[in-house]
This record gives C-alpha cells, sequence and structure tokens, in this order.
C-alpha cells in the first residue's frame, strides 16, 4: 500500500519515522524547508538543515534505517492533488492549516480515497486523530499562527504522533479506522 | 441522554446530560464551564475556572448528537 504523508513538521515527520517498519510504501509531501527551529520539536538532524523537508526525511529514512521513501518538495493545491495522491491507500493529513486540510478532504471524499487527519492545539495540551468522515478542519486563530518551535510540546507530538502511526498501522494491517483523543493524561479511542 | 466530553487543561471527562433538543454552542459552553466549577465532572473539578476558559473551544456533535465533545482548537500539525 502507499501512505501518503501531507505535511511532514512535527506530527508528519515524527510519524513516519515510527512508521518506518510498515509494510508499505511511504511518500512525503511538503514545500517547506528545514530551519534550525525545527530540530528541536521535529525529527529532522542537523545534516538535514536548509534541505527540502521531504526530502530530507526520505534521505534520513535511507541514511539511518535503510527504508525508502518517495518525497515531493511541493505544495498542495487543487491543481496538483490529483497527481500527487494518485494510488495512494491512505492518506495522512499532518497539515498546519485549515485550508490545504479542505483541500485534501474535498480530494478524498471525491475520489472515496480513505484520509485520517491529525491536529495539535496551540498549547500542545491536546490533540485529535480522526478520519475524514467525522473532521471538520479548526481554523488558525490567526495566519501563520506559531507553534512549538522551541519544542516545548514535543512529548505531546511524539505522544500523538504514536497514536498516528498506530491508527495508521490498524488501517494497513486490519483495514480498521480508529479515531482517538490524546490529552496530558490518557489516550482514549472515540470512534 | 448524551455525554458531553470535556477537555480543558489537557484533562478530559465525560458527564452525562439531559437536554432539550437541540442546543446552541454558546449555551453548552456556559453549561459546561457550571458543571466544571461546581466538581460535578469527575477529574474535572476547577472552581476558579475563568468565564472565558471555553472561549475559542469547539463543539464537536457526533453519533448523531449522542457524543459531545467540547474541545481546544486543534489547527496544528506539520
Amino acid at each position: 500500500m502507499r501512505v501518503v504523508i501531507l505535511g511532514v513538521g512535527a506530527l508528519g515527520s515524527t510519524t513516519a519515522v515510527l512508521c518506518r517498519a510498515l509494510d508499505a510504501t511511504l511518500a512525503f509531501i511538503d514545500f517547506d524547508k528545514v530551519e534550525s527551529k525545527n530540530l528541536l520539536a521535529q525529527a529532522f538532524v542537523k545534516q538535514s538543515l536548509g534541505k527540502n523537508k521531504a526530502e530530507a526525511l526520505k534521505a534520513q529514512l535511507l541514511n539511518f534505517y535503510g527504508v525508502k521513501a518517495e518525497a515531493f518538495g511541493v505544495r498542495l493545491t487543487t491543481e496538483n492533488v490529483a497527481a500527487l495522491v494518485k494510488d495512494a491507500g491512505l492518506v495522512v493529513d499532518c497539515f498546519d492549516n485549515a485550508e490545504s486540510r479542505r483541500v485534501i478532504s474535498a480530494h478524498a471524499r471525491a475520489q472515496q480515497i480513505p484520509l485520517v487527519h491529525a491536529a495539535i492545539s496551540g498549547d500542545g495540551s491536546f490533540g485529535l486523530v480522526r478520519w475524514d468522515e467525522r473532521f471538520t478542519p479548526d481554523a488558525e486563530d490567526h495566519a501563520g499562527q506559531a507553534t512549538c518551535e522551541g519544542g516545548e510540546h514535543l512529548p505531546m507530538i511524539g505522544l500523538l504522533s504514536a497514536t498516528l502511526a498506530r491508527t495508521i498501522q490498524d488501517f494497513v494491517t486490519k483495514q480498521e479506522r480508529r479515531d482517538s483523543m490524546v490529552g496530558l493524561k490518557a489516550v482514549t479511542v472515540t470512534g | 441522554m448524551a455525554i458531553l466530553n470535556i477537555t480543558y487543561n489537557g484533562l478530559s471527562a465525560d458527564y452525562p446530560i439531559e437536554l432539550d433538543g437541540q442546543v446552541a454552542d454558546v449555551d453548552l459552553k456556559r453549561i459546561a464551564q457550571e458543571l466544571v466549577r461546581s466538581g460535578d465532572v469527575p477529574g474535572l473539578h476547577l472552581p476558579n475556572l475563568p468565564v472565558e476558559a471555553f472561549d475559542g473551544f469547539v463543539i464537536d456533535r457526533l453519533q448523531g448528537g449522542t457524543r459531545l465533545y467540547l474541545r481546544p482548537k486543534v489547527p496544528f500539525g506539520a
């Protein structure tokens, strides 16, 4: 199965590393570059500074673990979404903005592509893993709102990414679709 | 009968609630605030919960409105 991860910042990159043993082909889509501030909250290493995030993650998985992946260093739009998620058995949304989430939701619903979303609150106290049929994107309070640039939310990012990775694994191996809420005290399956 | 789940400051708890028809988000937030302040929600007793505590929060209405989730916004991923 081809698993396409959209956005490989904090949640996406950490989840990808936790999916490295999966019997699936991982593909990463992200237009952004690795900056030094990302090293504290994302799965990138110093040698990846300045590289495109999708390409950097692909290189890290190959160099550290011998895992081959695909990378597309572009921004997802209504024009290229069909080509980028073509043949995907599962799409994983880890975007950081509502507009991109809406683009992939519309396409996945039209094409009946399985889509799971992961999202975290700005204060790092709460996160969701939710399948598209029950998901509505939340808007930022303002465009470009910053989150976790100093790594203070890294434990929650790890917990939420592990929950997402397990959700991906359950879908790839058993076609199960489970939603979860992740708080500071518990991971709760909600559907 | 519905189950209202309230998440605040990283803690979540369920509260069974009898609602008379469709209740607006603003009213649900007010009800939740009173419940949390009064200590009626197990594990989530905050007598000094600020009035604006649930401003900007979202309410998900799932399973035909029998499961209600009052939670912080989750705009971020990457």
